[in-house]
């Protein structure tokens, strides 16, 4: 598993992402998503994720849709409007600090 | 395998044992703890139900669910403060907007009557009392009734006895206040004055009387589980 700090500051990236992707998804659903996807190379630690939710739901980004399965509530969350265009910058910003990223990491020098 | 009734209402103990009171929390973290016990047991069938939850509840840090309860608590206080504000506003639009000219009118001329200020404080003083009664009464009979209680119920409730506590704390500055003589004071400061008191008044209104009056329609809004929780 890689080290957690690395991806602490894109974790509403990621979520905003899996959800594009998604119609709706439930907190447990996202974290096994994450694992699955990386191979378990990154895994969202529950303690972060459900502030995450909870900040992006009183942002406006999330609404939040709520149903009995088998005998219990599962809350599930799916993107707003306003949350589709922020996924949009987002996702552009994320990809600027990854090419950003580069450069400093592997930077090619030239005459 | 999956987890039983019992099981369910066991973790609801398990959340509560660990200082999350409300259901709303409390139903999101019960899910979640399900689902991994669950997972848990397809590597793991040998673990019992209490050793899975343990395994399950370790995953959340050291911090257990506080972070989980200090982000909610901020994403309903933000909802309130919204709430809070829409119905403020009203106030200050048509037709409501004709109450609230009348009262600061009201407050404009009262202030220019002989002794005013000892009026003041004995109505307000009055006021206190009775509100201090009528929530004591109504926290019992709360206390008695109620097994799920949502976030935003506890803040419209402790909103609510907040002002009165901070009515009573200032009590004393009104009364320093009416060594005032507002009568004398300019027409500005009467203004002013009246002002702020409109202000107050209407903020008091909203808090006390207009958002607990439509609790139960602010937490289905809200809430989308609410009626499904009560009816379970």
């Amino acid at each position: 598993m890689r080290s957690q700090k690395l991806f602490k500051g894109s974790l509403q990236t990621i979520i905003l992402r899996l959800l594009e992707n998604n119609d709706k998804m439930y907190g447990y659903e996202i974290t096994q998503k994450v694992k699955e996807l990386t191979k378990g190379e990154l895994q969202i630690t529950e303690g972060a994720l459900y502030p995450a939710l909870h900040k992006l739901e009183a942002d406006g980004l999330l609404d939040v849709e709520v149903s009995k399965v088998e005998n219990r509530l599962r809350k599930y969350y799916k993107l707003t409007e306003s949350g589709s265009k922020e996924t949009v910058n987002k996702l552009a910003e994320m990809e600027d600090f990854l090419r950003t990223m580069q450069h400093l990491v592997n930077p090619k020098f030239s005459l | 395998m999956k987890l039983t009734e019992s099981q369910i209402d066991e973790l609801f103990k398990f959340t509560r044992k660990h200082y999350v009171y409300h259901y709303d929390v409390q139903s999101e973290l019960v899910d979640h703890l399900a689902n991994d016990i669950e997972e848990i047991w397809v590597s793991q069938p040998h673990l019992s139900f209490q050793e899975a939850c343990e395994k399950s509840f370790k995953k959340f840090g050291i911090f257990g669910f506080m972070d989980v309860i200090e982000a909610k608590q901020k994403q309903m206080s933000k909802r309130y403060r919204n709430i809070m504000w829409r119905f403020f506003k009203e106030w200050f639009t048509l037709p409501k907007v004709t109450t609230t000219i009348i009262l600061f009118l009201s407050i404009l001329f009262f202030l220019k009557i002989q002794f005013s200020e000892y009026i003041l404080l004995g109505t307000l003083f009055v006021f206190v009392v009775f509100d201090f009664i009528n929530q004591f009464r109504n926290r019992k009979t709360q206390k008695q009734k109620k097994e799920k209680i949502f976030l935003l119920e506890t803040m419209i409730g402790e909103t609510k006895g907040g002002f009165t506590g901070v009515a009573v704390i200032n009590l004393f500055n009104f009364v320093n206040l009416s060594d005032i003589n507002f009568s004398s004071l300019e027409i500005h400061w009467c203004i002013i004055v009246s002002l702020t008191a409109t202000l107050f008044c209407v903020l008091f209104c909203v808090i006390h009387y207009i958002i607990p009056q439509k609790a139960e329609e602010l937490l289905e809004e809200t809430y989308p589980e609410y009626k499904l929780a009560k009816s379970l």
